[in-house]
């Protein structure tokens, strides 16, 4: 197979890209100016990749040398993080003023309508369609974790996609709408307008419906990419209704524009922003797969893996949450925000606690690996949903401190989850593929056999890899650890102050909020259950099906993503945390400076921040801390290691750390879980509690009668008008041209005509 | 007024008409230069020879036959950049007829530029070879016949591009005209010229019959609008425009001789711009024609048709705001039905280059719509200024898209073939890149933004929308009320709109046909560098010239050369 021999020489050709962005500082351009590297390269390789692979698809160069474009993706993915790194690095310590913002540069302006300029024009609209660079600390962390996951994504891609034959020759498909989504994502993160930030959104809706239906034969993966699209489809109308709102109400989708006062001097109509603001959000539950628009996102997993890491962790999903963290200047009464919102938020905490506890249920019950890593996706993001909720909230109610805290914990949840679900993915993605290798080697021409029923996705087909794959057992225990909220580990910072500023909320504010905190407080604890369930089911016990026995982890370009998001994801969200990046994430919205820099030095804020994680002055958010760790570390996986933990079978050994996890799952003993699993909920929970049964009714009695009645209308009334035109236009034409005698006689007697006809015109006027 | 004498004498004149000395120039150095010999002159009793170069045999390297192409189209390049550079504020009188400012030097520039593209195009399309043989007794019938055809178009280079530049000069003065007398004599050396050039290719019957026709059609045109001259200084005794103008607006009333005289006019500048009725020889003319010159007759000829129509109208007879200029129902008559005309007989043409002629004839009925916005009365001074920015803009961008629309006709000409539709078919897979470039043009003159044709017919809209939607009831709160108070100048933005979706259908289709259809032959076209180059030009320039500092750059040029003539 040739997959063992070293490809690291082909990085070589990444070198021009690379070298671009040192280039151009050298040739005195600004980190600023550099910005529109990140669109513009990808939107430059994308159709390159797209039309070279069209060229040169099986030639030998483009696919051993430039692996079928994913070289090619890999340098302009490199480069757009290269301008991502410096921008942030420029920017890290100067962010604009809040409140005094602007687009730190504009990159295209139409053509000046000055010449334009009447009460009749376009003049009004003059800047609707410029685009610039906003940055705050919220698009400098969302652009690292943008550039930085699809770089490694597409690294990971190089060698799963291009090892499995059934890609060949499409891969530079694949490549190139990769780069077109990554290069959404980053446009939108980086706009400065409402515009331009929906027509990037819109830019990642197409690329998600090409990539998940990549295999599109397949009947289940056309079904899914279908309903991907029109569910966040109809989200985005959502979207673009409170955005033509909106401009009802400033006349400009600026964010310098809005932002600068978005009250108005209080003759904001709070009920009309309301409306606005609660159409965005549908558009932004669409797009991160909440309840009730969330049923996409499982079949979502119908597409390749690296797209599931993609659409999880580094873009798609995320949009969602930007746009509602964008919001939080419209409610920010201590700052011209608009009173009378605080409903907004009670709706978005809702939404979020609703998810969060629905999707973790449903994952109990999963057996797909990828499946249990979708629905966790939304639990998780719920979470953040349910923080930018309360934080919205405490922003309407002029909590200030509340709500800077919770809105930190939020984005820098963000920034775990994403680190960590990406790594989880590319894990996952690792054992589908040695999985189905393995099935593949074993199983070689015997085909009718026992090639068709093999789900390598199933984990009831695994267990016991602990040995096999040292680098994903560990890389997955870190991110499940994370996800779940071990003490210390990334995801713990997080999640443990969205809890508790829910919770505070509730107990001292606003009793409705009770619903939302009760959800996401016992989600913690399912979540210890269901993420340990998958590690243990994949990795620990005896294997469940020989294949595993011939599972080799080598193929090349697969683990170092792995083990950079491994490092980043076990050390980084701890040192972050003490370094305090919620602070820092929250400063976008931080107008008075409340939690920035308060501890005069690094060990006092270290201290500072230990001490308010784990005994916060605040009693009640001390329970709700304790409680939270228990549920999440020891309720949760304890039970899940009693199902489905034990030791791994006798002679297998695995690296330190996870075997003695692997032998500590097996210490609790085992317990039969048979007739829970085999009761009317779990049954409920399987068919996913019935959601995409029920839209499937419903649409069934309601769109499909509608469109076929549209079809009809189009094929007669449309279609027939349109012919009915074209059919007198063309006697018409047929009658002009016979004018056309092609005698000269006749041309002169038709000048003469004109000629005449001009005469008695000109007598009738004098 | 001076003498011809004094002219030459004077260098700040000489450089004040650089472009049109270079071109007389390179005249000359075409005929010189490829008779250039070893003849010498021995004087008597010694035995010392002095060459006087004409006459004996001539020299290898002058005897080129490419050599009258390379200079044409060196002389067209620098006279180009000469005019492009001498776009600037200052205005110069030459001679009492002439004027060089920024007006006329944008147009000497669309003309010359126009024909640069015409001469960098006709390399291969008129092509000159090097060791041309006459046939001999062995040769086959088909052998001699091309080789034949090889000599003849070796022989006729030197007529090909003096005729060319005769066009340019006459163009070029035409636009720096400030006399009427001096403006119809330098349109008839530009037209002349053009007949012939239509009739070049004389042994094929097309070319002939259509040069014949648009010889005597254009003959009878002019001689309308010269009739109608005379009547212009049986009423005024004076055919400066600029007294004109004075007389016109101390005129009371409307007097008939001076009224039926802009009439007149009318027909032979409606012949070159073809408007309808007078526009029936075009289609002929284009088709007969070989494509260069064919992109010429629609952008530089027209262009220069749209000159005289801006000294007549607007600068003689532009109505004060709030009346209405005798000319102005007669104009949007012919307007309208000119669009409608060239939109629906394109609609079912088979013949590419009768397609875009119609569309040629179309775009017309466009600009002269916007122009009898101007004599409405509703424009105003700012609004008469923006319709001239907008009509000039398209003038000028029609350069790049249509003339580019041609060219890649003329490569497919080079092939003997482009005389069909079918000829287009699967373009795509034989050329992508000149079929990309076709759809960009079909795009262009269809007015997809954000290539150039968008903004041009956007700035023509505009201006004509900005000037009537004013008379609108303001307080109008439903369309349709709103519709009945509005002047009716209004329906003539409207019938532009509704004439560019009309015309997507034949635009689209060729492009359809460009990419769907399977190709009658899958070989490449003849690889002719020069006219591709000329093809990527124009491509690159449809879209700069649409939307960014490209295009506000023009924008900005058009905008001073009108202030030049209106200011």
């Amino acid at each position: 197979m040739g997959e063992n021999k070293s490809e690291t020489g082909l990085l070589v050709y990444i070198i021009p890209f690379l070298a671009i962005v040192p280039l151009m500082q050298n040739q005195g351009w600004e980190s600023s100016d550099s910005a529109i590297l990140i669109v513009a390269v990808p939107f430059v390789t994308f159709p390159v990749i797209l039309v070279a692979g069209q060229l040169y698809n099986g030639h030998e160069t483009w696919k051993d040398k430039l692996k079928e474009g994913g070289i090619l993706a890999l340098g302009a993915l490199g480069t757009s993080l290269m301008a991502a790194v410096w921008l942030v690095y420029d920017y890290f310590d100067e962010l604009p003023d809040f409140g005094d913002q602007h687009s730190i540069v504009q990159w295209l302006e139409w053509v000046s309508f000055d010449l334009l300029q009447s009460d009749y024009t376009l003049t009004s609209s003059k800047n609707i369609l410029g685009v610039g660079v906003w940055v705050d600390s919220i698009t400098l962390m969302l652009l690292f974790v943008a550039t930085f996951l699809c770089f490694l994504i597409c690294w990971f891609s190089l060698g799963y996609m291009n090892t499995d034959p059934i890609n060949e020759d499409r891969n530079h498909r694949f490549y190139g709408e990769f780069v077109l989504f990554a290069l959404g994502m980053f446009g939108m993160v980086l706009a400065d307008n409402f515009l331009w930030l929906f027509i990037f959104w819109e830019i990642m809706g197409l690329c998600s419906y090409l990539l998940i239906g990549f295999y599109y034969w397949k009947e289940s993966a056309a079904y899914a990419a279908k309903k991907a699209f029109l569910t966040t489809r109809v989200g985005d109308v959502f979207l673009m209704v409170g955005l033509f709102i909106l401009y009802d109400i400033y006349g400009s989708l600026e964010f310098s524009v809005i932002f600068h006062d978005p009250s108005l001097h209080g003759t904001v109509d709070s009920t009309q922003l309301f409306w606005a603001l609660l159409m965005m959000f549908i558009g932004a539950v669409g797009k991160s797969a909440q309840f009730p628009l969330h049923v996409w996102l499982p079949d979502a997993m119908e597409g390749p893996t690296p797209v599931s890491a993609l659409i999880h962790a580094a873009t798609m999903v995320n949009a969602g949450l930007y746009l509602v963290a964008r919001m939080v200047p419209f409610v920010d009464v201590g700052h011209h925000g608009v009173p009378g919102l605080e409903d907004l938020g009670l709706i978005v905490a809702y939404v979020g606690g609703i998810t969060a506890f629905m999707a973790a249920a449903i994952a109990f019950v999963q057996n797909d690996i990828k499946k249990v890593l979708a629905y966790s996706t939304m639990s998780q993001l719920a979470y953040i949903f349910t923080g930018l909720g309360s934080a919205l909230w405490f922003y309407n109610n002029d909590e200030h401190h509340a709500a800077v805290v919770v809105f930190g914990a939020s984005m820098f949840h963000l920034f775990n989850h994403a680190m960590a679900k990406g790594m989880l993915f590319m894990a996952s993605g690792s054992v589908i593929h040695e999985v189905h290798h393995a099935h593949d080697h074993m199983h070689h021409g015997k085909d009718g056999e026992h090639g068709h029923d093999f789900d390598p996705q199933d984990m009831r087909n695994m267990g016991g890899l602990a040995s096999k794959m040292p680098v994903t057992a560990t890389a997955m225990m870190f991110g499940s650890m994370s996800i779940i909220g071990i003490p210390l580990i990334g995801g713990f910072w997080s999640k443990e102050g969205i809890i508790a500023e829910t919770w505070l909320a509730a107990l001292e504010h606003e009793p409705l909020m009770i619903g939302p905190a009760i959800l996401v407080l016992l989600t913690a604890g399912m979540t210890g259950f269901y993420m340990s369930r998958m590690w243990f089911m994949t990795f620990a016990g005896e294997p469940k099906n020989e294949v595993v026995n011939h599972v080799h982890e080598e193929t090349p370009w697969i683990k170092e993503p792995l083990i950079i998001l491994t490092v980043i994801t076990a050390f980084g969200g701890f040192a972050f945390a003490l370094l305090g990046a919620t602070d820092y994430l929250s400063s976008a919205y931080d107008y008075s400076g409340h939690l920035h820099l308060k501890k005069s030095t690094l060990l006092d804020s270290i201290i500072y921040k230990l001490e308010y994680a784990f005994l916060p002055e605040n009693q009640n958010l001390r329970v709700i801390g304790w409680i939270t760790i228990l549920l999440s570390f020891i309720a949760g996986p304890i039970f899940a290691a009693r199902v489905h933990g034990g030791e791994l079978s006798a002679g297998e050994s695995a690296s330190p750390a996870v075997s003695w996890l692997v032998s500590l799952s097996g210490k609790f003993g085992s317990q039969d879980v048979t007739s829970l699993s085999e009761s009317d909920l779990a049954e409920a929970l399987e068919n996913r509690l019935y959601f995409d049964d029920i839209y499937e009714g419903v649409l069934a009695k309601t769109v499909v009668p509608f469109a076929a009645f549209t079809a009809w209308f189009d094929r007669n009334v449309i279609d027939g008008v349109i012919k009915q035109i074209e059919s007198n236009s063309v006697s018409g034409s047929l009658q002009v041209r016979a004018l056309t005698t092609g005698s000269a006689r006749d041309y002169i007697l038709m000048t003469a005509v004109g000629m005449l006809s001009i005469i008695v015109l000109v007598w009738g006027i004098s | 007024m001076i003498s011809l004498g004094q002219l030459a004498l004077d260098s700040d004149t000489a450089f004040t008409l650089l472009p049109e000395l270079v071109m007389l120039s390179g005249l000359l150095a075409i005929i010189l230069i490829p008779n250039l010999g070893d003849a010498s002159f021995r004087i008597p009793l010694t035995n010392l020879r002095v060459p006087i170069l004409i006459g004996g045999s001539r020299f290898e390297a002058t005897n080129d036959p490419r050599m009258p192409n390379r200079i044409a189209t060196l002389a067209f390049s620098v006279a180009f950049a000469a005019s492009l550079l001498m776009i600037d504020s200052s205005s110069e009188e030459v001679g009492g007829m002439l004027r060089s400012d920024a007006f006329s030097r944008l147009f000497s520039a669309m003309f010359i530029g126009a024909l640069l593209l015409v001469s960098a195009a006709s390399t291969h399309r008129i092509p000159a070879k090097q060791n041309a043989r006459a046939p001999t007794d062995h040769d086959s019938e088909a052998t001699a016949s091309r080789k034949i055809s090889i000599l003849m178009d070796n022989r006729r280079q030197v007529d090909f591009y003096i005729l060319l530049i005769m066009v340019g000069l006459g163009m070029s003065l035409m636009a720096m005209s400030t006399n009427l007398f001096m403006l119809v004599v330098c349109i008839e050396l530009a037209s002349l010229s053009t007949y012939v050039l239509v009739a070049f290719h004389k042994e094929e019957d097309v070319g002939g019959e259509a040069g014949a026709k648009y010889f005597i059609v254009g003959s009878a045109a002019s001689a309308v609008g010269i009739y109608g001259m005379s009547l212009l200084y049986l009423w005024s005794g004076d055919l400066a425009l600029e007294s004109l103008a004075t007389k016109w607006a101390e005129m009371e009333g409307i007097d008939p001789f001076a009224a039926f005289g802009v009439g007149l006019m009318m027909v032979a500048f409606g012949f070159k711009v073809s408007a309808a009725p007078f526009h029936l020889a075009a289609p002929d003319a284009y088709s007969g024609a070989s494509s260069p010159i064919s992109g010429l007759l629609a952008t530089a000829s027209k262009a220069m048709g749209f000159v005289a129509l801006f000294r007549v109208l607007v600068m003689i007879t532009v109505p004060d705001y709030g009346e209405q200029a005798p000319w102005f129902l007669m104009l949007a008559i012919i307007a309208v039905i000119t669009m409608s005309w060239g939109n629906l007989a394109a609609l079912t043409s088979e013949n590419p280059k009768r397609m875009l002629a119609y569309s040629s004839v179309a775009h017309a009925g466009y600009m002269l719509a916007a122009i009898s916005v101007i004599g409405s009365g509703l424009a105003g001074e700012e609004g008469t200024r923006l319709i001239l920015i907008a009509i000039t803009f398209h003038l000028a961008v029609l350069v790049l898209f249509k003339m580019g629309a041609f060219l890649v006709l003329s490569l497919l000409e080079t092939d003997g073939s482009g005389h069909r539709m079918e000829d287009l078919h699967g373009l795509g897979k034989r050329e992508p890149l000149i079929a990309g470039s076709m759809f960009l043009f079909m795009l262009s003159l269809a007015g997809v933004p954000p290539l150039s044709g968008f903004l041009s017919k956007l700035l023509m809209v505009n201006g004509i929308v900005s000037s009537s939607a004013g008379t609108g009831n303001s307080s109008a709160t439903d369309v349709y009320s709103w519709m009945d108070t509005v002047d009716p100048v209004f329906w003539l933005a409207a019938a532009i709109v509704v004439n560019s979706a009309l015309s997507l259908f034949y635009y689209l289709r060729l492009s359809l046909v460009m990419f769907f259809e399977e190709p009658a032959s899958s070989s490449r076209l003849k690889s002719a560098s020069s006219l591709r180059m000329a093809i990527m030009a124009c491509a690159i320039l449809t879209v700069l010239c649409g939307i960014g500092p490209v295009s506000e750059w023009l924008v900005s040029l058009v905008s001073t050369s009108i202030d030049s003539l209106v200011g």
